[in-house]
């Protein structure tokens, strides 16, 4: 519980990237945070070589995950993480375009732990990705599975 | 998004007869009716001849009894004449009565017999000559036959016996031989002619029967091995059709899953397009409200700069304090220019956003699987009145609902249709007339029609088309809207397996016609999406 919070960010967007990093640290979050602008090297970091996500042991992670990526949809990354044995306590907030209910569901029924749909109305984007900041700087993450 | 071949129309291949094959067809039906023609033509003339040469056949048997006849005669003539003869010659010799009485007998016949010869043979000019011939011998020697018997009633049985004898080798014995030779000679000719003529025709009757017997049989052959082969004809003409009907449906089959193949792949390039266009918006909207708040920062370092050009100030600025005053007039333009290019930015990205929100909803309309049940078609228009009534009481308009069919449907989807374009007849009314607008509903030949109608601004009839398209609209711009309700209304009412229409003129009001199926199910085309 004494390790700091790592957050990882799935975004292939490195413009949203970007914005979403300004906006957590006005909400005064200084947590690290691990941007990844594809899948492949967001899976290989999260699982390592062996595919389990032993590395990340003991740690706490919390995971900003879009679902539209080149390589790969965030909803099977999604499922990898609620699979694995280390990393399923992580918090997983999906943070994406879409709306489409039937996604919004899915999602749920995998085991992510918050859906944003990210506003085009920045006011409202900022205003969502502080609240986030602010959700972040409070909520408690379990270490990873010993 | 993967290219693929939309399918094209017009090359359906219909399954057709080659002509060729239906004149044959006649040819055959023809030949046919012409070969049963002949064999009836050729029975007839078989019966005709048949009955001709038994008719011959009978004609040429009774000549040759007829022969057989005066043969006969003439020998029972000559019989009864010998018969006389001899009775005379017993009565000469032993005068015995009883040969008087054969003898009276014997030739009381032979004249009646030489009679019923020349009657036999009244026929044939030369025996009726030879029966005239044999008469004078006959009657001389009944005569002298006579004469022997008066002898003995004279008692002279000497004298009769004498004379009896002297004219037993005289002339008229001989030429009764002669004449009676001649005519068995004439008849017996005749019997051979005669039996070889009968013989001839029977042996072209049989000829004949048999020649037409084999022709019929060989006709009705030749008429079996036709219809037999009509028949099969008929059979392949058949299993063609069969095939080609399979044929036909596995086409349409596959056609139509391209079809509906191509419009999943429409829907889904709609969903991503409109989807991966958001996302870079997210990041002109938001570096651009960043660029805003820069601004604030840029200028307000300017004015500190200029003033500390100016004179260095004697109270430092508080910070946060207001320092827009404090720019000089190109400055404030600069400013000023600044914002509102940011302003016309941030607009059109709003725009943008609407646009592709709605098209994103279209395409989730799209997606919607439609659900038929009885609608009381009535009651959801008053219902959507309902909810109109306070934009219908500030446009100053009324709303006439007349009574209409119930039709089987999808409700939202209804709902939607006319709700967008009772909307609309509202929206497009004519400022200061009061607005007078009318729903009415018809059957005809299971599908209701409803009309909207209005008394509004109308339409120019270029712009009918116009108007269902997504993002076009057409007159004065001036209400607001994005040019979608129409496209998703025609949208709709084509999934539901109907038609819409327009008929209007400018300043005249306009009448939008909808035509759906009465008892419409959820088939193929609620499937395909």
């Amino acid at each position: 519980m004494n390790k700091p919070v790592t957050i990882i960010m799935i975004e292939d967007d490195e413009g949203h990237a970007r914005l979403i990093e300004r906006n957590i640290r006005r909400s005064g979050v200084n947590n690290d945070i691990v941007p990844f602008t594809n899948g492949t090297a967001a899976v290989d970091h999260l699982f390592g070589s062996d595919g389990t996500g032993i590395d990340h042991k003991g740690r706490a992670l919390l995971i900003l995950l879009d679902l539209n990526l080149p390589d790969m949809t965030g909803i099977e990354i999604l499922r990898r993480i609620k699979a694995s044995k280390y990393l399923k306590c992580a918090p997983v907030v999906v943070l994406t375009t879409t709306d489409d209910s039937l996604e919004i569901k899915r999602c749920y029924e995998l085991g992510c732990n918050v859906y944003i749909t990210k506003p085009v109305n920045y006011e409202s984007f900022a205003n969502a990705i502080r609240q986030l900041g602010l959700f972040f700087s409070v909520i408690q993450v379990p270490q990873a599975a010993t | 998004m993967r290219r693929r071949e939309l399918p094209r129309g017009g090359s359906l291949i219909l399954p057709r007869l080659p002509l060729v094959t239906l004149d044959a067809t006649r040819q055959r039906a023809i030949g046919q009716i012409l070969l049963l023609a002949a064999g009836f033509l050729v029975l007839v003339a078989i019966s005709t001849s048949s009955v001709i040469l038994v008719n011959q056949a009978r004609q040429d048997s009774l000549w040759v009894v007829h022969t057989v006849e005066v043969e006969n005669q003439i020998n029972a003539l000559l019989l009864q004449i010998r018969r006389a003869e001899s009775a005379a010659r017993g009565y000469l010799l032993t005068t015995d009565p009883r040969f008087l009485a054969e003898h009276q007998t014997a030739v009381a016949t032979v004249l009646p017999d030489l009679d019923k010869l020349a009657r036999l043979t009244r026929d044939n000019p030369v025996q009726a000559e030879n029966s005239k011939l044999l008469r004078p011998p006959v009657q001389a020697r009944l005569a002298e036959f006579a004469q022997a018997i008066d002898f003995v009633t004279r008692n002279d049985i000497a004298g009769g016996i004498a004379m009896l004898r002297q004219s037993g080798s005289n002339d008229s014995v001989q030429r009764l031989d002669d004449v009676a030779g001649a005519m068995r000679a004439e008849e017996d000719r005749l019997f051979a002619l005669r039996t070889a003529t009968a013989d001839r025709t029977q042996r072209l009757a049989s000829i004949v029967t048999v020649t037409g017997s084999g022709l019929v049989v060989a006709l009705a052959g030749i008429s079996i091995f036709l219809v037999r082969r009509s028949a099969r004809a008929r059979d392949e003409a058949e299993a063609q059709l069969r095939d080609n009907n399979l044929n036909l449906e596995a086409t349409v089959d596959e056609r139509t899953s391209d079809l509906r193949e191509a419009n999943n792949e429409i829907q889904r390039f709609a969903y991503i397009v409109s989807h991966d266009l958001r996302s870079p918006l997210v990041n002109i909207m938001g570096f651009t409200s960043e660029l805003e708040e820069l601004r604030a920062d840029i200028f307000k370092r300017i004015a500190a700069l200029v003033r500390a050009a100016a004179s260095a100030p004697l109270v430092p600025v508080a910070a946060g304090e207001e320092v827009e005053p404090a720019l000089d007039d190109q400055d404030k333009q600069l400013s000023q220019d600044y914002s509102e290019a940011l302003g016309f930015i941030k607009s059109s990205i709003a725009k943008m956003d609407r646009l592709i929100t709605a098209i994103l909803n279209l395409t989730r309309e799209g997606r919607r699987e439609f659900e038929p049940v009885l609608i009381d078609t009535r009651e959801l228009i008053e219902a959507i009145v309902t909810t109109v009534a306070h934009q219908a009481s500030e446009a100053n308009a009324q709303i006439r609902v007349a009574p209409l069919p119930d039709i089987v449907s999808d409700r939202l989807a209804l709902e939607q249709i006319f709700s967008n374009l009772i909307d609309n007849a509202l929206k497009y009314l004519k400022p200061g007339v009061a607005g007078d607008i009318s729903v009415r509903g018809r059957t005809k030949l299971g599908f209701a029609i409803f009309e909207i109608t209005d008394n509004g601004r109308g339409i120019d009839p270029k712009d009918h088309q116009r108007i269902f398209d997504l993002f076009r609209r057409a007159g004065a711009q001036d209400k607001p809207g994005q040019g979608i309700g129409l496209a998703h209304v025609r949208a709709l009412v084509r999934r539901l397996g109907g038609t819409m229409s327009v008929s209007s003129e400018l300043h005249s009001g306009s009448t939008f016609t909808v035509t759906l199926p009465i008892n419409w199910k959820a088939g193929s085309r609620n499937r395909d999406t």
